[in-house]
């Protein structure tokens, strides 16, 4: 047995069609990759809606963005990008088999993540209260226009959609978490940390955008 | 760890920036201030809190590609949109904007 083989035997996490643990994360990242270049185009979808009929209705759009608070928006994005640093530092401890310094920064990342989500709560809560809503539910007195409703579509659709993503990604980091309480995750096998990072900052990602293009223009 | 932290900051001054240029009236170059920020914003988070920077070309190819393809879908939506004729937009809501030769070719 050649030294090579001998030190393939000793990482129990490399599986028996990759040679190396190298190319085995380089798959694992493009695998990764992959899937958000597919989220990439799904999104892509809801902001050509919203450009397309912002384009249709430039003057209603801007009212309507008026109608949602600056302050809410700005607060959540504060708490996403803390998120996505805290989850990079999470995964740059467990990567350096600082595990409980990593946990301690998975925790914090889902509490912003919990964070986000009661503030959009309150922000939903108060559309759905005056009838901000999208197609024909749309009932607000302070602003009838047309187009107004397909702001509110999109603006739910776009917003529902990526609430969700939040959904899953604090379901991914507490699997994360979950797993490198377990021993799973350390210096020696953090691909899955990193990946589960990844999708965190896909949403820090999507909201990047989403914030100016609703909230602010 | 410094590159992240490093990152973090001027992420959060941009952010101050962007709501900030919002407040301030540019007529139509508010949006491209805003979006010119974002896509900064997100060049950072890409290349530094999602390692694109140290990541293979194989990796970086798939992401730019998808980013081409999604500009290629709201560009050609585009080209379709602003070169037809106004009463045939979705949002025509007066008849009268419909040309008459699409009325007489609706007869048959």
């Amino acid at each position: 047995m050649s030294s090579s083989e001998a030190q393939h035997a000793h990482n129990p996490y490399l599986a028996h069609h990759f040679d190396t643990m190298g190319q085995q994360e380089y798959a694992a990242r493009l695998g990764m990759w992959l899937f958000i270049a597919t989220e990439v185009l799904l999104f892509a979808g809801l902001f050509l809606g919203y450009t397309v009929y912002r384009w249709m209705y430039p003057q209603t759009y801007q009212a309507c963005a008026d109608l949602l608070s600056v302050p809410m928006g700005a607060t959540n994005t504060v708490v996403l990008i803390t998120s996505s640093f805290t989850a990079a530092w999470a995964y740059h401890a467990i990567k350096y088999n600082q595990i409980k310094r990593g946990l301690a920064l998975l925790a914090v990342t889902i509490a912003f993540a919990c964070v986000f989500l009661v503030v959009k709560y309150f922000e939903y809560a108060h559309k759905f209260s005056v009838g901000q809503l999208p197609g024909k539910w749309y009932s607000f007195e302070g602003l009838q226009a047309p187009g107004a409703n397909l702001f509110f579509a999109v603006y739910f659709l776009a917003t529902g959609l990526h609430g969700l993503h939040v959904l899953i990604g604090m379901t991914v980091l507490g699997f994360i978490f979950y797993r490198t309480v377990k021993g799973r995750y350390h210096a020696s096998n953090y691909v899955g940390v990193e990946l589960g990072v990844l999708y965190w900052h896909l949403v820090d990602l999507v909201w990047i955008f989403l914030f100016p293009l609703l909230y602010l223009i | 760890m410094g590159r992240y932290v490093a990152v973090f900051a001027i992420l959060m001054v941009l952010t101050g920036v962007t709501v900030w240029t919002a407040r301030i009236d540019f007529g139509a170059w508010n949006i491209v201030i805003a979006m010119i920020i974002a896509t900064v914003k997100a060049a950072l988070v890409v290349l530094f809190f999602m390692h694109l920077w140290d990541e293979g070309p194989v990796n970086r190819l798939v992401f730019v590609v998808s980013v081409l393809f999604a500009g290629v879908l709201i560009l050609f939506t585009f080209g379709d949109l602003m070169f037809r004729i106004p009463g045939l937009l979705p949002n025509a809501i007066h008849e009268n904007d419909i040309p008459k030769v699409i009325e007489s070719a609706g007869h048959h």
